[in-house]
């Protein structure tokens, strides 16, 4: 049952247009019910609801409506809120389609062990009176980082050896927050370039969004794995370089077309990996490391453990160019 | 090792079939082997459930494929003239598990094997195998592919 927000709202935020005042919702089960207007109200907390979260890639938004951009009425302080939503759907990654299911619980647990940890965002979980576990996050002010790397305005040369350092050191840090998790027995589950949010101010680097689940495999980390080095094959190369953007030019088909299939990406056949044969500064102990991601790779990383000391001497090398 | 001594890991799958049909082909009715059937249990994942009711009833569903899984896969070998007082058979649940659960690999199905493996002294293991491409293999893993990478001391059959 709800009630109306307006008296609330008067209360705790004059400034809100009262003809927008909405119901306050104890129980977000319906969560596709709540909009901009509507509080909800979780135990001592109020959170006014003001527009839906959406994803936005490729140019399209896709909404979230169990994703509610809020704002404490009693703090004033803007939160995101994520409610109760289960989701089985399939996931495209290369050739292969998996089963993926959105898992609140899971998110909520990620957020009880790295509470503290600047490596990743922050947020605690409060059961409505339905029992469902809201998941009330603080906002992160800052871009993603394929964002961040794609509005450097600067040629890959000058990229790579006054920005890329900075960025790759930082980026370690990342994967040593993944090997956290995977050392405490969880998977972060979809590892992307646009799922690390680089903070304003701090330039922290920080993991968002930990409710997606797979099944059991026997390689639990390897889906964390790919998605580490395609973000490290993003951040070094200052972007995708494919079929599409090489072949656009005379010079680039030609050196599309020398290429063997060792030099790409194992999971996106077109993408190249060997990106020391287009960036030739690029030291030999990094583009190693990439190359355990290409088609040609007799030996793959199974662990971040596995991977850390190769990334590292790669920092060092690149360092000191 | 004794090769005699075989370990025959199975799951449900159609590729343990055939791992079974080719043992059973292959020993038929000799007398001086030993063949242990084990399954490693490998529950649903929890954070796919939506609660804790659907999560248990899905295990006891996949607990209960297995026993008849394990009792056909007897069954198949003893039609294929193996005698039945070598044929053995393990259930290997999650709390019976080799090592600690902070070991790296604990909850792998490979690792377990192996560790059965050494622990009963078995001189050949058969596994079945997926086939799966090398995507597959990076993102998921191979049962079969690290067995073949790590085992030591053993004859591993791996049927395809």
């Amino acid at each position: 049952m709800t009630t109306s927000a307006r008296e609330l709202l008067c209360d705790l935020m004059p400034s809100f247009p009262v003809r927008h005042s909405g119901q306050i919702y104890t129980d977000t089960t319906q969560f596709m019910n709540i909009n901009y207007g509507d509080v909800i109200a979780l135990k001592e907390r109020n959170f006014l609801v003001l527009r839906d979260e959406a994803e936005r890639r490729f140019g399209l938004e896709d909404p979230k409506y169990w994703v509610k951009r809020c704002r404490e009425l009693n703090s004033g302080k803007r939160f995101i809120l994520k409610l109760v939503f289960h989701e089985k759907f399939e996931q495209k990654i290369g050739p292969l389609t998996i089963n993926c299911y959105r898992s609140p619980k899971k998110e909520s647990r990620i957020l009880d062990l790295i509470r503290g940890d600047e490596r990743f965002m922050q947020g605690k979980t409060v059961l409505d009176e339905a029992g469902n576990p809201v998941r009330i996050l603080d906002v992160i002010s800052g871009k993603s980082l394929d964002n961040v790397v794609e509005d450097i305005d600067m040629d890959h040369r000058t990229y790579f050896h006054e920005k890329f350092p900075g960025i790759l050191e930082k980026f370690i840090g990342s994967c040593e927050g993944i090997k956290y998790m995977h050392d405490n027995g969880e998977r972060h589950g979809d590892v992307r370039r646009d799922h690390i949010y680089v903070e304003y101010g701090t330039g922290d680097y920080r993991w968002i969004d930990f409710d997606y689940a797979y099944e059991s495999t026997e390689n639990p980390f390897g889906l964390d794995l790919f998605g580490l080095g395609s973000i490290l094959l993003f951040i070094t190369g200052k972007g995708v370089h494919d079929a599409v953007s090489l072949t656009s030019s005379p010079s680039g088909l030609e050196f599309y077309s020398s290429l063997s299939p060792d030099d790409f990406f194992l999971i996106f056949s077109h993408r190249v990996i060997n990106l020391r044969k287009l960036f030739p500064y690029i030291p030999e102990s990094l583009n190693r490391v990439l190359m355990h991601f290409s088609q040609g790779a007799y030996i793959t990383y199974e662990t971040i453990d596995e991977m850390l000391p190769d990334l590292r001497q790669g920092l060092k090398d690149v360092s000191t160019l | 090792m004794n090769f005699k001594k075989i370990l025959l890991a199975v799951d449900a799958s159609e590729n343990s079939s055939r791992a079974i049909e080719y043992t059973g082909v292959i020993i038929g009715d000799a007398a001086d082997f030993q063949i242990e059937l084990l399954y490693v249990e490998r529950m649903p994942e929890r954070d796919i459930f939506p609660d804790e009711t659907s999560w248990q009833t899905a295990c006891e569903e996949e607990k209960d494929k297995i026993r008849k899984f394990l009792d056909q896969a007897k069954s198949m070998l003893l039609n294929r003239g193996v005698r039945p007082e070598i044929v053995s058979i393990r259930y290997l649940k999650f709390s019976d598990f080799y090592g600690s659960p902070n070991d790296v690999g604990f909850r792998g199905v490979a690792n377990q094997i192996m560790h059965a493996q050494q622990e009963g002294n078995f001189g050949t293991l058969v596994v079945g195998r997926r086939g799966v491409s090398k995507t597959e293999e990076f993102l998921f893993g191979s049962v079969s592919t690290k067995i073949i990478h790590h085992i030591k001391g053993c004859t591993v059959w791996v049927v395809e």
